[in-house]
Protein backbone atom coordinates (compact mmCIF):
# COMPACT_ATOMS: atom_id res chain seq x y z
CA UNK A 1 0.00 0.00 0.00
CA UNK A 2 1.36 3.74 -0.93
CA UNK A 3 2.22 5.98 1.83
CA UNK A 4 0.55 8.68 0.41
CA UNK A 5 -3.39 8.99 -0.81
CA UNK A 6 -4.49 7.58 -3.18
CA UNK A 7 -5.99 9.49 -6.63
CA UNK A 8 -9.07 8.53 -5.74
CA UNK A 9 -8.82 9.87 -2.24
CA UNK A 10 -7.54 13.28 -2.92
CA UNK A 11 -10.38 13.77 -5.14
CA UNK A 12 -12.86 12.53 -2.53
CA UNK A 13 -11.35 15.12 -0.61
CA UNK A 14 -11.86 17.88 -3.26
CA UNK A 15 -15.39 16.62 -4.03
CA UNK A 16 -16.12 16.31 -0.59
CA UNK A 17 -16.89 12.85 -0.15
CA UNK A 18 -15.18 11.34 2.40
CA UNK A 19 -16.67 10.39 5.52
CA UNK A 20 -15.92 12.16 8.59
CA UNK A 21 -13.79 9.62 10.35
CA UNK A 22 -11.88 9.57 6.47
CA UNK A 23 -11.54 12.88 6.56
CA UNK A 24 -9.94 12.63 10.28
CA UNK A 25 -7.25 10.06 8.39
CA UNK A 26 -6.67 12.06 5.38
CA UNK A 27 -6.34 15.43 7.57
CA UNK A 28 -3.61 13.91 9.75
CA UNK A 29 -2.11 12.49 6.89
CA UNK A 30 -2.13 16.14 5.09
CA UNK A 31 -0.45 17.42 8.21
CA UNK A 32 2.55 15.81 7.91
CA UNK A 33 2.61 15.29 3.98
CA UNK A 34 3.69 18.52 1.83
CA UNK A 35 3.55 16.32 -1.54
CA UNK A 36 -0.11 14.88 -0.61
CA UNK A 37 -1.22 18.60 0.22
CA UNK A 38 0.07 20.19 -2.49
CA UNK A 39 -1.87 17.19 -4.70
CA UNK A 40 -4.77 17.88 -2.73
CA UNK A 41 -4.78 21.64 -3.52
CA UNK A 42 -3.76 21.12 -7.08
CA UNK A 43 -7.24 18.97 -6.99
CA UNK A 44 -9.22 21.66 -5.56
CA UNK A 45 -7.87 24.09 -8.27
CA UNK A 46 -8.46 21.87 -11.32
CA UNK A 47 -12.01 20.98 -9.54
CA UNK A 48 -13.06 25.06 -9.75
CA UNK A 49 -11.33 25.54 -12.99
CA UNK A 50 -13.41 22.65 -14.50
CA UNK A 51 -16.70 24.17 -12.95
CA UNK A 52 -15.59 27.34 -14.65
CA UNK A 53 -14.62 26.15 -18.40
CA UNK A 54 -17.33 23.22 -18.45
CA UNK A 55 -20.14 25.76 -18.04
CA UNK A 56 -19.91 26.75 -21.86
CA UNK A 57 -22.95 26.11 -24.40
CA UNK A 58 -25.58 28.20 -23.43
CA UNK A 59 -29.18 27.23 -24.05
CA UNK A 60 -30.09 28.96 -27.30
CA UNK A 61 -32.81 31.53 -27.45
CA UNK A 62 -36.39 30.09 -27.86
CA UNK A 63 -35.24 26.53 -26.96
CA UNK A 64 -36.87 26.67 -23.73
CA UNK A 65 -40.09 27.64 -25.33
CA UNK A 66 -39.74 25.48 -28.35
CA UNK A 67 -39.65 22.95 -25.96
CA UNK A 68 -42.37 23.50 -23.76
CA UNK A 69 -44.09 23.45 -27.32
CA UNK A 70 -42.87 20.38 -28.03
CA UNK A 71 -44.05 18.82 -24.86
CA UNK A 72 -47.39 20.22 -24.72
CA UNK A 73 -48.22 19.58 -27.68
CA UNK A 74 -47.13 15.90 -27.23
CA UNK A 75 -48.95 15.94 -23.91
CA UNK A 76 -52.14 17.35 -26.30
CA UNK A 77 -51.59 14.17 -27.64
CA UNK A 78 -51.45 11.81 -24.89
CA UNK A 79 -54.78 13.36 -23.51
CA UNK A 80 -56.54 12.43 -26.65
CA UNK A 81 -55.18 9.33 -27.03
CA UNK A 82 -56.03 8.55 -23.55
CA UNK A 83 -59.90 10.39 -24.23
CA UNK A 84 -59.82 7.95 -27.24
CA UNK A 85 -59.10 5.11 -25.47
CA UNK A 86 -60.42 5.14 -22.65
CA UNK A 87 -59.29 3.94 -19.04
CA UNK A 88 -58.26 0.00 -19.03
CA UNK A 89 -60.42 -1.91 -17.22
CA UNK A 90 -59.68 -5.15 -14.66
CA UNK A 91 -60.86 -8.24 -16.60
CA UNK A 92 -63.59 -9.21 -13.76
CA UNK A 93 -64.77 -5.45 -14.24
CA UNK A 94 -66.71 -6.02 -17.35
CA UNK A 95 -70.09 -6.54 -16.23
CA UNK A 96 -69.59 -3.51 -13.22
CA UNK A 97 -68.04 -1.78 -16.21
CA UNK A 98 -71.01 -2.02 -18.47
CA UNK A 99 -73.39 -1.46 -15.67
CA UNK A 100 -72.18 1.81 -14.74
CA UNK A 101 -71.77 2.75 -18.54
CA UNK A 102 -75.73 2.07 -19.21
CA UNK A 103 -76.09 4.21 -16.01
CA UNK A 104 -73.97 7.10 -17.15
CA UNK A 105 -75.56 6.91 -20.41
CA UNK A 106 -78.89 6.92 -19.20
CA UNK A 107 -78.03 10.19 -16.78
CA UNK A 108 -76.20 11.46 -20.00
CA UNK A 109 -79.26 11.07 -21.94
CA UNK A 110 -81.87 12.54 -19.20
CA UNK A 111 -79.56 15.52 -18.71
CA UNK A 112 -79.69 16.21 -22.19
CA UNK A 113 -83.70 15.79 -23.07
CA UNK A 114 -83.99 18.49 -20.00
CA UNK A 115 -81.21 20.83 -20.91
CA UNK A 116 -81.89 20.90 -24.65
CA UNK A 117 -85.89 21.84 -23.80
CA UNK A 118 -84.46 24.31 -21.49
CA UNK A 119 -82.26 25.75 -24.17
CA UNK A 120 -79.22 26.12 -22.32
CA UNK A 121 -76.23 27.19 -24.22
CA UNK A 122 -73.95 25.37 -21.90
CA UNK A 123 -75.14 22.58 -21.81
CA UNK A 124 -73.69 21.88 -24.92
CA UNK A 125 -70.02 21.61 -23.38
CA UNK A 126 -71.59 19.38 -20.41
CA UNK A 127 -72.61 16.59 -23.11
CA UNK A 128 -69.44 16.99 -25.19
CA UNK A 129 -67.90 13.29 -26.44
CA UNK A 130 -64.62 12.54 -25.28
CA UNK A 131 -63.42 13.07 -28.45
CA UNK A 132 -65.24 16.58 -28.42
CA UNK A 133 -63.46 17.43 -25.32
CA UNK A 134 -60.12 16.02 -26.64
CA UNK A 135 -60.26 18.49 -29.68
CA UNK A 136 -61.18 21.30 -27.32
CA UNK A 137 -58.18 20.47 -25.09
CA UNK A 138 -55.93 19.91 -28.47
CA UNK A 139 -56.62 23.22 -30.31
CA UNK A 140 -56.26 25.17 -26.77
CA UNK A 141 -52.83 23.50 -26.46
CA UNK A 142 -51.87 24.37 -30.23
CA UNK A 143 -53.12 28.09 -29.38
CA UNK A 144 -51.32 28.40 -26.40
CA UNK A 145 -48.24 26.97 -27.97
CA UNK A 146 -48.25 29.45 -31.08
CA UNK A 147 -48.57 32.58 -28.53
CA UNK A 148 -46.12 31.37 -26.70
CA UNK A 149 -43.67 30.57 -29.58
CA UNK A 150 -43.53 34.16 -30.15
CA UNK A 151 -42.22 33.29 -34.07
CA UNK A 152 -44.02 34.93 -37.31
CA UNK A 153 -46.31 32.64 -38.77
CA UNK A 154 -45.49 30.38 -41.64
CA UNK A 155 -47.08 32.30 -44.05
CA UNK A 156 -47.11 35.98 -42.83
CA UNK A 157 -49.34 38.08 -44.67
CA UNK A 158 -52.69 40.34 -44.21
CA UNK A 159 -53.40 39.15 -47.97
CA UNK A 160 -55.81 36.36 -48.39
CA UNK A 161 -54.43 36.05 -51.85
CA UNK A 162 -50.96 35.43 -49.87
CA UNK A 163 -52.20 33.17 -47.97
CA UNK A 164 -54.34 30.97 -49.30
CA UNK A 165 -52.06 29.35 -52.06
CA UNK A 166 -49.68 28.87 -49.50
CA UNK A 167 -51.82 25.90 -48.29
CA UNK A 168 -51.71 24.43 -52.34
CA UNK A 169 -50.06 21.11 -51.68
CA UNK A 170 -50.04 20.84 -48.28
CA UNK A 171 -53.14 19.91 -47.06
CA UNK A 172 -55.53 17.19 -48.93
CA UNK A 173 -58.75 19.74 -49.25
CA UNK A 174 -59.18 23.39 -49.83
CA UNK A 175 -61.02 26.59 -48.09
CA UNK A 176 -62.14 30.19 -48.75
CA UNK A 177 -60.89 33.40 -46.76
CA UNK A 178 -63.29 35.96 -46.70
CA UNK A 179 -62.60 38.87 -48.55
CA UNK A 180 -64.23 41.45 -45.45
CA UNK A 181 -63.64 41.15 -41.76
CA UNK A 182 -65.80 42.06 -39.23
CA UNK A 183 -64.73 45.65 -37.17
CA UNK A 184 -61.02 45.45 -35.92
CA UNK A 185 -59.91 42.69 -37.32
CA UNK A 186 -57.18 41.45 -39.42
CA UNK A 187 -55.62 38.08 -40.95
CA UNK A 188 -51.83 37.78 -39.32
CA UNK A 189 -51.51 34.55 -41.28
CA UNK A 190 -51.23 31.09 -40.91
CA UNK A 191 -49.79 28.10 -39.70
CA UNK A 192 -49.36 24.90 -41.23
CA UNK A 193 -49.99 22.42 -38.37
CA UNK A 194 -51.70 19.27 -36.94
CA UNK A 195 -54.55 18.45 -34.67
CA UNK A 196 -56.13 14.68 -34.70
CA UNK A 197 -52.63 13.46 -36.07
CA UNK A 198 -54.41 15.39 -39.70
CA UNK A 199 -52.69 18.29 -41.08
CA UNK A 200 -54.69 21.29 -40.94
CA UNK A 201 -54.73 25.12 -41.16
CA UNK A 202 -54.42 27.67 -38.61
CA UNK A 203 -55.35 30.97 -39.77
CA UNK A 204 -54.19 33.39 -37.57
CA UNK A 205 -56.12 36.41 -37.45
CA UNK A 206 -56.23 39.61 -34.86
CA UNK A 207 -58.87 40.96 -32.73
CA UNK A 208 -58.05 44.07 -31.43
CA UNK A 209 -55.19 43.01 -29.48
CA UNK A 210 -56.67 39.74 -29.01
CA UNK A 211 -55.08 36.90 -31.02
CA UNK A 212 -57.37 34.59 -32.35
CA UNK A 213 -56.46 30.78 -34.12
CA UNK A 214 -59.08 29.32 -36.52
CA UNK A 215 -58.13 25.67 -37.36
CA UNK A 216 -59.49 24.42 -40.62
CA UNK A 217 -60.11 20.90 -40.61
CA UNK A 218 -61.87 18.22 -42.95
CA UNK A 219 -65.16 17.37 -41.50
CA UNK A 220 -65.56 14.49 -39.38
CA UNK A 221 -68.37 14.91 -37.27
CA UNK A 222 -66.23 14.99 -34.03
CA UNK A 223 -68.62 17.71 -32.41
CA UNK A 224 -72.02 17.95 -31.86
CA UNK A 225 -73.87 19.18 -35.26
CA UNK A 226 -74.56 22.90 -35.67
CA UNK A 227 -71.42 23.87 -33.58
CA UNK A 228 -70.00 23.67 -30.27
CA UNK A 229 -69.30 25.96 -27.57
CA UNK A 230 -66.72 25.31 -24.90
CA UNK A 231 -64.25 27.17 -22.55
CA UNK A 232 -61.29 25.81 -21.58
CA UNK A 233 -58.13 27.13 -20.10
CA UNK A 234 -59.49 30.70 -20.19
CA UNK A 235 -60.03 30.59 -24.11
CA UNK A 236 -63.38 30.66 -25.72
CA UNK A 237 -63.86 27.75 -28.07
CA UNK A 238 -66.22 28.05 -30.99
CA UNK A 239 -66.52 25.54 -33.99
CA UNK A 240 -68.38 26.02 -37.20
CA UNK A 241 -69.63 23.55 -39.62
CA UNK A 242 -70.07 23.35 -43.34
CA UNK A 243 -70.89 20.48 -45.65
CA UNK A 244 -66.83 19.60 -45.94
CA UNK A 245 -64.91 21.65 -43.61
CA UNK A 246 -64.82 22.30 -39.52
CA UNK A 247 -64.07 26.10 -38.65
CA UNK A 248 -62.56 25.78 -35.11
CA UNK A 249 -61.85 28.81 -33.19
CA UNK A 250 -60.15 29.47 -30.12
CA UNK A 251 -59.58 32.98 -28.56
CA UNK A 252 -60.03 35.26 -25.07
CA UNK A 253 -61.39 37.65 -27.30
CA UNK A 254 -65.28 38.34 -26.61
CA UNK A 255 -67.27 35.54 -27.81
CA UNK A 256 -69.74 37.47 -29.94
CA UNK A 257 -66.39 38.75 -32.14
CA UNK A 258 -65.61 35.25 -32.29
CA UNK A 259 -68.17 34.14 -33.86
CA UNK A 260 -68.62 36.84 -35.95
CA UNK A 261 -65.13 36.27 -37.21
CA UNK A 262 -66.02 32.37 -37.54
CA UNK A 263 -69.71 33.21 -39.39
CA UNK A 264 -67.28 35.31 -41.49
CA UNK A 265 -64.66 32.89 -42.88
CA UNK A 266 -67.63 30.23 -42.60
CA UNK A 267 -69.93 31.83 -45.23
CA UNK A 268 -67.23 32.31 -47.93
CA UNK A 269 -67.54 28.14 -48.05
CA UNK A 270 -68.40 27.22 -51.41
CA UNK A 271 -71.20 25.20 -49.92
CA UNK A 272 -74.14 26.71 -47.53
CA UNK A 273 -73.61 26.88 -43.74
CA UNK A 274 -75.85 24.41 -41.91
CA UNK A 275 -79.00 25.83 -40.00
CA UNK A 276 -77.89 26.68 -36.71
CA UNK A 277 -74.69 28.93 -36.11
CA UNK A 278 -72.25 29.08 -33.65
CA UNK A 279 -73.41 30.20 -30.15
CA UNK A 280 -76.90 29.11 -30.78
CA UNK A 281 -77.29 26.31 -30.66
CA UNK A 282 -78.34 23.28 -28.70
CA UNK B 1 -56.21 38.44 -19.98
CA UNK B 2 -52.34 37.73 -19.32
CA UNK B 3 -50.59 34.46 -20.49
CA UNK B 4 -49.83 33.84 -16.72
CA UNK B 5 -53.24 33.10 -15.81
CA UNK B 6 -53.76 30.81 -18.81
CA UNK B 7 -50.82 28.54 -18.08
CA UNK B 8 -52.48 28.35 -14.76
CA UNK B 9 -55.56 27.27 -15.61
CA UNK B 10 -53.59 24.65 -18.08
CA UNK B 11 -51.88 23.56 -15.25
CA UNK B 12 -54.52 22.68 -13.60
CA UNK B 13 -55.95 20.77 -15.86
CA UNK B 14 -53.23 18.78 -16.25
CA UNK B 15 -51.16 18.64 -13.28
CA UNK B 16 -48.31 15.61 -14.53
CA UNK B 17 -47.18 17.54 -17.01
CA UNK B 18 -47.33 20.96 -15.30
CA UNK B 19 -45.44 18.92 -12.69
CA UNK B 20 -42.87 17.58 -15.42
CA UNK B 21 -42.73 21.17 -16.87
CA UNK B 22 -41.23 22.44 -13.12
CA UNK B 23 -39.49 19.96 -12.63
CA UNK B 24 -37.40 20.22 -15.92
CA UNK B 25 -37.66 23.80 -17.10
CA UNK B 26 -34.36 24.74 -14.77
CA UNK B 27 -32.38 21.99 -15.98
CA UNK B 28 -32.82 23.11 -19.35
CA UNK B 29 -29.23 24.89 -19.64
CA UNK B 30 -27.57 22.16 -17.78
CA UNK B 31 -29.32 19.74 -20.53
CA UNK B 32 -27.97 21.35 -23.36
CA UNK B 33 -24.97 22.28 -21.91
CA UNK B 34 -23.94 18.46 -21.60
CA UNK B 35 -25.65 17.70 -24.78
CA UNK B 36 -23.31 20.05 -26.91
CA UNK B 37 -20.46 18.88 -24.69
CA UNK B 38 -21.28 14.55 -25.83
CA UNK B 39 -22.54 15.91 -28.94
CA UNK B 40 -19.69 18.42 -30.28
CA UNK B 41 -22.28 20.42 -32.00
CA UNK B 42 -25.36 22.98 -31.62
CA UNK B 43 -27.64 21.29 -33.96
CA UNK B 44 -27.10 17.41 -32.54
CA UNK B 45 -27.04 18.73 -29.39
CA UNK B 46 -30.42 20.91 -29.77
CA UNK B 47 -31.91 17.82 -31.26
CA UNK B 48 -30.78 15.68 -28.18
CA UNK B 49 -32.39 17.64 -25.63
CA UNK B 50 -35.62 18.01 -27.69
CA UNK B 51 -36.28 14.21 -27.40
CA UNK B 52 -35.02 13.49 -24.01
CA UNK B 53 -37.77 15.76 -22.89
CA UNK B 54 -40.26 14.21 -25.04
CA UNK B 55 -38.71 10.70 -23.82
CA UNK B 56 -39.02 11.70 -20.56
CA UNK B 57 -42.34 13.44 -20.85
CA UNK B 58 -43.43 10.25 -22.14
CA UNK B 59 -42.06 8.02 -19.15
CA UNK B 60 -43.25 10.30 -16.48
CA UNK B 61 -45.64 7.95 -15.14
CA UNK B 62 -42.93 5.97 -14.29
CA UNK B 63 -40.49 8.54 -12.32
CA UNK B 64 -41.13 8.56 -8.47
CA UNK B 65 -41.95 11.55 -6.97
CA UNK B 66 -39.62 12.20 -4.43
CA UNK B 67 -36.27 10.73 -5.95
CA UNK B 68 -33.74 12.11 -7.87
CA UNK B 69 -35.79 14.06 -10.95
CA UNK B 70 -31.99 14.94 -12.20
CA UNK B 71 -30.43 11.97 -11.92
CA UNK B 72 -33.21 10.63 -13.48
CA UNK B 73 -33.75 12.42 -16.86
CA UNK B 74 -30.03 13.27 -17.27
CA UNK B 75 -29.87 9.38 -17.40
CA UNK B 76 -32.07 9.53 -19.61
CA UNK B 77 -30.43 12.41 -21.85
CA UNK B 78 -26.88 10.23 -21.81
CA UNK B 79 -28.98 6.93 -22.83
CA UNK B 80 -30.77 9.08 -25.92
CA UNK B 81 -27.16 10.24 -26.70
CA UNK B 82 -25.50 6.67 -26.77
CA UNK B 83 -28.24 5.30 -29.35
CA UNK B 84 -28.23 8.32 -31.14
CA UNK B 85 -25.78 8.95 -34.49
CA UNK B 86 -23.68 10.56 -33.30
CA UNK B 87 -23.28 8.70 -30.07
CA UNK B 88 -23.28 5.39 -32.01
CA UNK B 89 -20.38 7.04 -34.49
CA UNK B 90 -18.76 7.95 -31.63
CA UNK B 91 -18.53 4.27 -30.25
CA UNK B 92 -16.75 3.52 -33.62
CA UNK B 93 -13.82 5.48 -32.08
CA UNK B 94 -13.38 4.49 -29.34
CA UNK B 95 -10.33 2.18 -28.97
CA UNK B 96 -8.33 4.60 -27.00
CA UNK B 97 -11.01 4.32 -24.06
CA UNK B 98 -9.74 0.17 -23.45
CA UNK B 99 -6.68 2.43 -21.86
CA UNK B 100 -9.00 3.74 -19.60
CA UNK B 101 -10.92 1.05 -18.54
CA UNK B 102 -11.25 0.30 -14.39
CA UNK B 103 -8.10 -1.75 -13.37
CA UNK B 104 -8.89 -2.20 -9.80
CA UNK B 105 -7.36 0.35 -6.94
CA UNK B 106 -7.85 3.49 -8.60
CA UNK B 107 -5.21 4.53 -5.99
CA UNK B 108 -2.25 2.58 -7.34
CA UNK B 109 1.04 4.49 -7.24
CA UNK B 110 1.51 4.69 -10.94
CA UNK B 111 -1.36 6.50 -11.84
CA UNK B 112 -0.26 8.59 -8.64
CA UNK B 113 2.28 9.68 -11.00
CA UNK B 114 0.08 11.76 -13.07
CA UNK B 115 -0.88 13.45 -10.24
CA UNK B 116 2.18 14.71 -8.59
CA UNK B 117 2.65 18.53 -9.24
CA UNK B 118 6.36 19.15 -11.14
CA UNK B 119 5.36 22.59 -11.52
CA UNK B 120 5.24 25.29 -9.24
CA UNK B 121 1.76 26.64 -7.90
CA UNK B 122 2.23 29.83 -9.87
CA UNK B 123 2.85 28.29 -13.13
CA UNK B 124 0.16 25.93 -12.38
CA UNK B 125 -2.56 28.25 -11.57
CA UNK B 126 -1.49 29.96 -14.66
CA UNK B 127 -2.50 26.87 -16.85
CA UNK B 128 -5.46 26.51 -15.08
CA UNK B 129 -6.36 29.77 -15.89
CA UNK B 130 -6.43 29.20 -19.60
CA UNK B 131 -9.91 28.21 -20.07
CA UNK B 132 -9.68 27.64 -23.38
CA UNK B 133 -6.47 25.45 -23.13
CA UNK B 134 -8.89 23.65 -20.08
CA UNK B 135 -11.83 23.26 -22.52
CA UNK B 136 -9.53 22.10 -25.34
CA UNK B 137 -7.86 18.95 -23.30
CA UNK B 138 -11.42 18.66 -21.69
CA UNK B 139 -13.04 18.04 -25.50
CA UNK B 140 -10.46 15.40 -25.46
CA UNK B 141 -11.20 13.43 -23.03
CA UNK B 142 -12.70 10.12 -23.76
CA UNK B 143 -16.93 10.42 -23.13
CA UNK B 144 -17.12 8.24 -20.26
CA UNK B 145 -14.41 10.01 -18.15
CA UNK B 146 -15.91 13.31 -19.82
CA UNK B 147 -19.25 12.92 -18.86
CA UNK B 148 -17.98 11.92 -15.00
CA UNK B 149 -16.15 14.92 -14.85
CA UNK B 150 -19.26 17.46 -16.18
CA UNK B 151 -21.67 15.61 -13.65
CA UNK B 152 -18.88 15.96 -11.22
CA UNK B 153 -17.37 19.43 -11.35
CA UNK B 154 -20.37 21.43 -13.58
CA UNK B 155 -23.42 19.51 -12.22
CA UNK B 156 -22.10 19.39 -8.67
CA UNK B 157 -23.44 16.18 -8.46
CA UNK B 158 -22.69 13.61 -5.43
CA UNK B 159 -20.85 10.69 -6.46
CA UNK B 160 -23.92 8.34 -5.31
CA UNK B 161 -25.99 10.38 -7.74
CA UNK B 162 -23.45 10.16 -10.80
CA UNK B 163 -23.16 6.23 -10.05
CA UNK B 164 -27.29 6.29 -10.73
CA UNK B 165 -27.28 8.52 -13.48
CA UNK B 166 -24.44 6.20 -15.26
CA UNK B 167 -25.45 3.19 -14.37
CA UNK B 168 -22.11 2.33 -12.94
CA UNK B 169 -20.96 1.40 -9.05
CA UNK B 170 -19.57 4.20 -6.88
CA UNK B 171 -15.95 2.98 -7.30
CA UNK B 172 -16.04 3.18 -11.22
CA UNK B 173 -17.07 6.84 -10.82
CA UNK B 174 -14.28 7.52 -8.23
CA UNK B 175 -11.76 6.06 -10.51
CA UNK B 176 -12.99 7.82 -13.39
CA UNK B 177 -13.16 11.11 -11.79
CA UNK B 178 -9.42 10.37 -10.98
CA UNK B 179 -8.67 9.27 -14.39
CA UNK B 180 -10.27 12.13 -15.38
CA UNK B 181 -8.19 15.08 -13.81
CA UNK B 182 -4.93 13.22 -14.22
CA UNK B 183 -5.62 13.15 -17.91
CA UNK B 184 -6.59 16.72 -17.88
CA UNK B 185 -3.56 17.79 -16.14
CA UNK B 186 -1.39 15.47 -18.28
CA UNK B 187 -3.18 17.08 -21.11
CA UNK B 188 -2.16 21.03 -19.74
CA UNK B 189 1.16 20.10 -18.42
CA UNK B 190 2.03 18.88 -22.17
CA UNK B 191 3.51 20.99 -24.80
CA UNK B 192 0.59 23.13 -26.33
CA UNK B 193 1.46 21.61 -30.13
CA UNK B 194 1.19 18.08 -28.52
CA UNK B 195 -1.82 18.67 -26.60
CA UNK B 196 -4.44 17.51 -29.66
CA UNK B 197 -2.30 14.03 -29.31
CA UNK B 198 -4.80 13.65 -26.40
CA UNK B 199 -7.72 12.98 -28.79
CA UNK B 200 -6.29 9.78 -30.20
Amino acid sequence: MSDHLSLADLSAIADGELSPEQLTAAGEHLAGCPSCTASALSQTLLKSAISRAGIRYPLPAQMSKQILARTSQEAARQESERASTGPALAPWSGQLGWAVAATLLLVAGTTLVLERSAQHIQIASTILSAEAGALVTEVSDQHIATLASGSAPQVESTDRHTVKPWFQGKLPFSFNLPEGLPADTKLDGADLTYVRKQPVAQLLYSIGKHRVSVFVTPRRGAVPAGGMVAENAGFHVRTLDTDDLELIAVSDVDPARLSGLLNAIGQTQTRSLQDSPPGTTK
Amino acid sequence: MTLLPWKQSVRATAPERSSFEELALPLFPSLYNIAHWLSKNPVDAEDLVQETCLKALRGFSSFEPGTNFKAWIFRILRNTYLTSRTGLAAARTVAFEDKFEERGDPGAPLEREAMIDRTTPELHLLRLSDRAALQSAMEGLPRPLLEVILLCDVEEMKYREIAATLEIPIGTVMSRIARARAALRSALEADPTKRKEFRA
